[in-house]
């Protein structure tokens, strides 16, 4: 198929295009030079074209996810899909069906979602999922920093052998990267307990969470992953928590040659100053100034949008504290030698004084931290807010008109506490386009997404508004409904979506990463490995793999190690 | 003065009619042509109403005049009644699940038996049954937390299990027995059962009232004895005792109350040594 | 004879991985590690075995093609108006993810044996949460070992020595360095290899579960007994749940079937929830099919529900009582089902299985059951786990990949094959 998109203003970052009118061919489901024959013309005159939307963190496939599922059906009861010629029906709101999730992403010109969090003896589960999911290109990062295996292995220093083993996992697994979750903490949860500093030591694998996100980030580099490691810090919606946040940062600061050596996620939730829940405020400028100060960090915001929400991490001990205060319904799923789950539903509300300073907190970073290269806009689905809920983001991002408007009716104690007020920076159209794809796709690795350049997966949104007549500042209503519905949805270099309407049914990727680690260190470290795996866990070695062909469609990235 | 609707089924039903749109709201401003095109559902087909149903009688622009009279075997129509804010609804038969669910207003009174889910979330307004009613009276959906919230329930016959879980408010009364778990998870409101419960009354309630006149198994070891009553009101109407009185559920540190006659529940004499 | 390592055992919900398997001429000669109702499985599924397609036209049975009987399902359930699709516990999550395409494009229901077994579990979760973990973390961690209402000697043999009082963890090595307690209304297997066997009186699980929370919370109970136990040891209990490292309540059929039901198993959610306040607790389901778990899982992710979902108005709604296949048939409310490898005229209360024998059932299985000598049509297929691959979950939903060990007969396909057929022809591809 070949397309023509033409008299488009084109935002693609990556390739420094900043809403020229340019014309976009694609072929084959590539964009390419020119296209010339039969070609569909797509006139996008007074529109933006941008690459299709790329969320490196949103919790969509999984375990936790279905448990989350089964635990809300009150909530899918309020939004339901019906089929269609072209959909499956479905199920929405705050954890929404499979088809349904897919749907709705592609309909807001999202393209490329990544899975926040795998447990790898439940991945299968993940990848059966992601199956099941139309519309989009997909990958799932894997929780790995409370694997005893690998605690074993931190614990004495072995890097070589953890990271043959971290490398024999992925590709086990399929999985795309080394995830880390309350590192040490999660461990204790295994008795109920946790860990309160980075130095805190973790019985009996004689470590600390500060050596295993070391540990985890020098074998990162050392396996040469696409990504770098995605940290969910320690006391994670904790009051007062902003110094472990800056401490996490700080711990691997020597580690870095100059490149982006750590991602930390949902940092709203990590930005907490104050020492209750009563004086809670916002540490977003202490954080801000210590990433703008080093650019060795990307951060993801993890914003609250008030309405429901189902939080669902891996962070059991957070979980159960979340349960405590709200009293509402928790599950709790620990997976053996590796990792936890916990889902308690929750609700954002503008006059609770905890809530409305949670809001505050994910602007005041987006609107302080100067490099939109390394801040990205996330909602962390569904803990803060639904991914559906992106073009209300854009619109608080680009407009302090519309955060006004919010401002008017929070809390008032807390308003009198935010600096958000007083933030008047609003962010472009070019900007948006950095912090939903290109500057996301680049944080990933995905060197065909997030850009429009010869060669880049034809993986395009276009959205009905136009840049030079709109002042996105004074008419962000108008920005919210254009990116709610994309005008035009184009994925593999074929028209999936029209005005916001899925048109046509089609299944993406899932990536993952096939890491050639030499031979005779991977024979070594697995037959190592092998009786302690049987020991630790209840399945065989061989069972806890998963073959390619359980894949839908699997698109592996060959990985040449540093090893 | 009311405009009667006359309501026959046209043959025996057999797979579930889901018909929400027989109620006084749905009625009110059309003429009986527009009422036999209403869509209702007949298991996975969507027909009108005029397809399942013979319709008579006089309509009414205003909703409190409209007065629906249901004669035959409903026991497979669904969620009659749904969300009706006035009028009447009279059933001369059987009725099956959710009828009068979310109701506000209005009066439905039904000869015959109602199955499940009767006056779900109900928030004002009458229901009658003669006969006797399903499980889960007032209760809400699979994984809400807030049922009934007003009006008032009488059901001459006997009621199933669940009778009032998760109600917020109003009144429920059965004339006759009812099964197990009255007034679970019970917030506020009233329930009052003149024959005998199976048990377990008010498992993790918070709040409000369940009045047992006939037997009672066991109380809840999560309950402690308060006291001997001689009386109690119910929704304002005088219920005599004497009753032992109950507090919990402490499993939930709920302040709700179970008064449970002493006349018919000797066996639970023994905690009148916890008298102070 | 070839071995074949590392086999995932096909019977229950404890879905063994270690199982050896010795071939010899495509028949199975050799089964170690399996307990003997997988050993039972492995060498005598053979059994029984239906091997051609089948129609009934007019009170005989005909065998045809695959074709022909594909057709007749179609026309069976194109015109249904409210057609039913039940069984899915004992083949794979790759079957079920078409019966459900299915049952959306034909606005029919599809339910799983959940609804007879565990269905209560599932909406005791759905009201209150759960705090559990993998089977692992029992074995390794688990000082505490608590069966209520379950057997597992008998339904699920080795779940003590792969799991719970007799395995080998990293932190609790022995048995000795276990308590194992038993609740239960008789003496069951299990209770004799117990520390503590709690006799219950029947029907007062409920009661009993209260009093161990209100208990566990420093609650003085106003009664003597509670469930015919003395209040004394109710309270001697509550401090062994509180004082353990970690505590693992184990439920089955005991709890979840009598009366009370979902509200009993609520009422353990609850309890274990509690005492997580003061230590560490889970608590698991005992699942008995093999593959229920995954069936549960399945369906909830594409419709949100995980059993129990009509689809007839054309988006999954859930019900439990309204939607559930047992109280379908029991109203005599569907007029087609189609069953895949499960027998409810066997499992039914009679009325009902006569009802269910009145309508055009199309069931898909490998061996004669009542259900297939009363079906319209009946598909052949092969087992999974032995002649066809397919995921499986344990029944703490770790997902396994269940292999083909051998050949089926000549002709017979798989449910899932056979299912997409029946897709395919309903969707005029």
């Amino acid at each position: 198929m070949k397309i023509l998109i033409k008299n488009g203003y084109v935002y693609d970052p990556l390739n420094k295009i900043d809403g020229e009118i340019m014309d976009i061919t694609i072929e084959n489901g590539k964009i390419v030079e020119s296209v010339s024959g039969e070609v569909i013309e797509i006139d996008a005159k007074n529109m933006i074209v941008m690459p299709g939307g790329v969320d490196l963190h949103s919790h969509i496939a999984g375990s936790k996810v279905n448990a989350g599922r089964l635990l809300r059906p009150e909530d899918h009861y309020k939004d339901v899909e019906k089929k269609t010629n072209v959909k499956r029906s479905g199920v929405g709101h705050t954890v929404p069906s499979t088809f349904t999730t897919g749907y709705r992403y592609s309909e807001m010109g999202y393209t490329t979602v990544m899975e926040a969090a795998t447990p790898p003896l439940k991945t299968r589960h993940t990848h059966e999922e992601l199956n099941d999911m139309p519309m989009i290109d997909k990958a799932c990062l894997s929780v790995l920093d409370n694997n005893w295996i690998v605690l074993d292995y931190l614990s004495k220093n072995e890097l070589e052998k953890c990271a043959a083993f971290i490398g024999w996992i992925l590709n086990a697994i399929k999985g795309y990267g080394i995830k880390i979750v309350n590192p040490g903490g999660v461990e204790l949860w295994g008795w109920g307990k946790n860990v309160k500093t980075i130095d805190d030591q973790v019985p009996p694998f004689n470590i600390t969470p500060r050596e295993i996100i070391r540990g985890l980030c020098k074998v990162n580099k050392m396996l040469n992953l696409p990504h770098t490691i995605h940290l969910h810090t320690n006391n994670l919606g904790t009051p007062g928590n902003y110094r472990t946040l800056i401490e996490s940062m700080k711990c691997v600061s020597d580690l870095s040659d100059g490149s982006i050596i750590l991602h930390v996620t949902h940092v709203q939730f990590c930005g907490y100053k104050g020492y209750s829940w009563i004086t809670l405020s916002s540490g977003a400028d202490e954080i801000a100034k210590f990433v703008n100060e080093n650019k060795y960090v990307t951060l993801d915001l993890g914003q609250i949008v008030f309405g429901d929400a189902t939080t669902m991490t891996a962070d059991g001990p957070f979980q159960y504290i979340l349960y405590s205060l709200s009293k509402n319904k928790w599950i709790n799923a620990d997976v053996e030698a590796e990792t936890s789950a916990g889902i308690v539903p929750y609700r954002f509300k503008k006059k609770n004084y905890v809530n409305a300073i949670q809001w505050s907190i994910g602007l005041e970073l987006a609107l302080l931290i100067k490099d939109p290269w390394r801040v990205f806009l996330t909602t962390d689905h569904p803990n803060a807010g639904l991914f559906t809920s992106y073009p209300k983001l854009i619109a608080w991002l680009m407009s302090n008109k519309a955060r006004e408007k919010i401002l008017k009716k929070v809390n008032k104690r807390a308003k009198s506490k935010m600096i958000l007020p007083s933030l008047e920076r609003e962010y472009s159209f070019y900007e948006i386009a950095i912090v939903t794809r290109a500057g996301t796709a680049k944080a990933l690795g995905l060197k065909n997404k997030g850009h429009l350049g010869i060669g880049a997966d034809a993986d395009i949104a276009i959205y009905d508004i136009n840049p030079k007549e709109i002042d996105p500042s004074k008419e962000y209503k108008k920005v919210r409904r254009a990116f709610r519905k994309a005008a035009y949805t184009i994925k593999d270099g074929k028209i999936v979506c029209k005005n916001g309407e899925i048109v046509e049914n089609i299944f993406g990727r899932t990536y993952w990463v096939n890491v050639d680690i030499p031979k005779d260190l991977l024979i070594s470290t697995i037959s190592e490995v092998k009786e302690k795996f049987e020991e630790y866990y209840t399945v065989k070695m061989e069972n806890y793999a998963i073959h390619e062909n359980e894949l839908l469609k699997s698109a592996p990235l060959k990985i040449n190690s540093n090893l | 003065m009311s405009n009667e609707i006359f309501i026959k089924p046209k043959y025996d039903f057999k797979v579930p009619i889901d018909a929400s749109a027989i109620s006084p709201n749905e009625f009110s401003g059309k003429s009986l042509e527009e009422i036999k095109a209403i869509k209702i559902w007949e298991g996975n087909k969507e027909k009108t109403i005029g397809d399942l149903f013979i319709i008579e009688g006089n309509t009414s622009s205003e909703i409190k005049n409209i007065k629906i009279i249901l004669e035959g075997d409903f026991t497979k129509v669904r969620r009659i009644g749904s969300n009706m804010s006035d009028g009447e609804i009279i059933i001369k038969g059987s009725v099956g699940f959710y009828l009068g669910e979310k109701m506000s207003g209005g009066k439905i009174l039904v000869e015959g038996n109602v199955d499940s889910w009767l006056g779900s979330k109900m928030k004002g307004g009458i229901i009658e049954v003669y006969g006797n009613a399903g499980d889960f009276i007032g209760a809400p959906y699979r994984g809400e937390t807030k049922g009934m919230r007003g009006g008032t329930i009488i059901i001459h016959g006997n009621a199933g299990n669940e009778v009032g879980c998760w109600m917020i408010g109003g009144l429920i009364k059965v004339k006759g027995n009812c099964g197990l778990f009255p007034g679970i998870h019970m917030k506020n409101g009233t329930i009052l059962v003149y024959g005998n419960t199976e048990g377990r009354c008010g498992a993790l309630m918070k709040g409000g009232k369940i009045i047992i006149l006939g037997k009672v198994p066991t109380v809840l070891p999560s309950f402690t004895f308060e006291e001997i009553r001689s009386s109690v009101k119910a929704n304002g109407e005088k219920i005599d005792g004497p009753f032992y009185v109950f507090t919990g559920d402490l499993n939930e540190e709920g302040s709700g109350k179970i008064f449970i006659s002493t006349l018919n529940n000797t066996h639970l004499k023994f905690y009148e040594k916890y008298i102070e | 004879m070839k071995t074949i390592n590392n086999v995932v055992c096909s019977f229950c919900g404890c879905l063994c991985d270690d199982i050896e398997v010795s071939i010899e001429n495509n028949k199975i000669v050799k089964v170690k590690n399996a307990c003997s109702l997988g050993i039972s499985k492995f060498l005598n599924y053979d059994k029984h075995r239906i091997l051609k397609p089948r129609i009934r036209k007019s009170n005989e049975f005909i065998n045809v093609s695959l074709e022909e009987a594909i057709d007749e399902c179609v026309e069976i359930l194109s015109n249904a108006s409210y057609p039913i699709i039940y069984g899915w516990s004992n083949t794979s999550n790759e079957a079920l993810r078409i019966g459900v395409e299915i049952a959306e494009l034909i606005g029919g229901v599809i339910d799983n044996t959940t609804s007879v077994c565990h269905g209560p579990t599932i909406i005791g979760v759905q009201d209150i949460g759960e705090s559990t973990s993998t089977l692992g973390q029992v074995k390794n961690r688990a000082d505490l070992i608590i069966y209520w209402g379950s057997n597992p000697l008998h339904a699920h043999p080795r779940h003590l020595s792969r799991y719970t009082a007799l395995s080998k963890g990293r932190f609790v090595k022995t048995r000795k360095e276990r308590k194992v307690i038993v609740v239960d209304v008789r003496k069951t297997a299990t209770a004799n290899i117990a520390d503590i066997f709690i006799q219950i009186k029947p029907n007062s699980d409920y009661e009993l579960l209260s009093a161990l929370r209100y208990a566990v919370n420093n609650g003085e109970i106003e009664q003597d007994e509670v469930a015919g136990v003395p209040v004394e040891k109710i309270e001697e209990l509550a401090e062994i749940m509180i004082s353990c490292k970690f505590g693992a309540l184990m439920f089955g059929l005991g709890l979840t079937m009598s009366p009370g039901k979902h509200r009993n198993i609520e009422a353990a959610i609850a309890l274990v929830t509690d005492l997580n306040k003061y230590t560490k607790f889970v608590i698991l389901p005992m699942r008995g099919h093999y593959n229920v778990t995954g069936a549960n899982n399945v369906t909830c992710w594409i419709t949100g529900y995980p059993f129990a979902v009509d689809f007839s108005k054309g988006y999954p709604y859930y019900n439990p009582g309204e939607t559930t296949i047992a109280d379908i048939i029991a109203r005599g409310e569907c007029d087609a089902a189609l069953i895949v490898a499960s027998d409810p005229i066997s499992h039914l209360p009679i009325e009902s299985a006569k009802k269910l024998s009145k309508i055009p059932i199309i069931t898909i299985d490998p061996h004669e059951t009542p259900t297939t000598k009363v079906s319209k049509v009946v598909i052949p297929s092969s087992y999974v786990g032995i002649e066809c691959e397919g995921t499986a979950y344990r029944m703490d939903g770790v997902p396994l990949r269940l292999k083909k060990i051998v050949d089926p007969p000549d002709g017979i396909v798989s449910d899932e094959e056979i299912l997409k057929m029946i897709l395919s022809k309903l969707r005029g591809d």
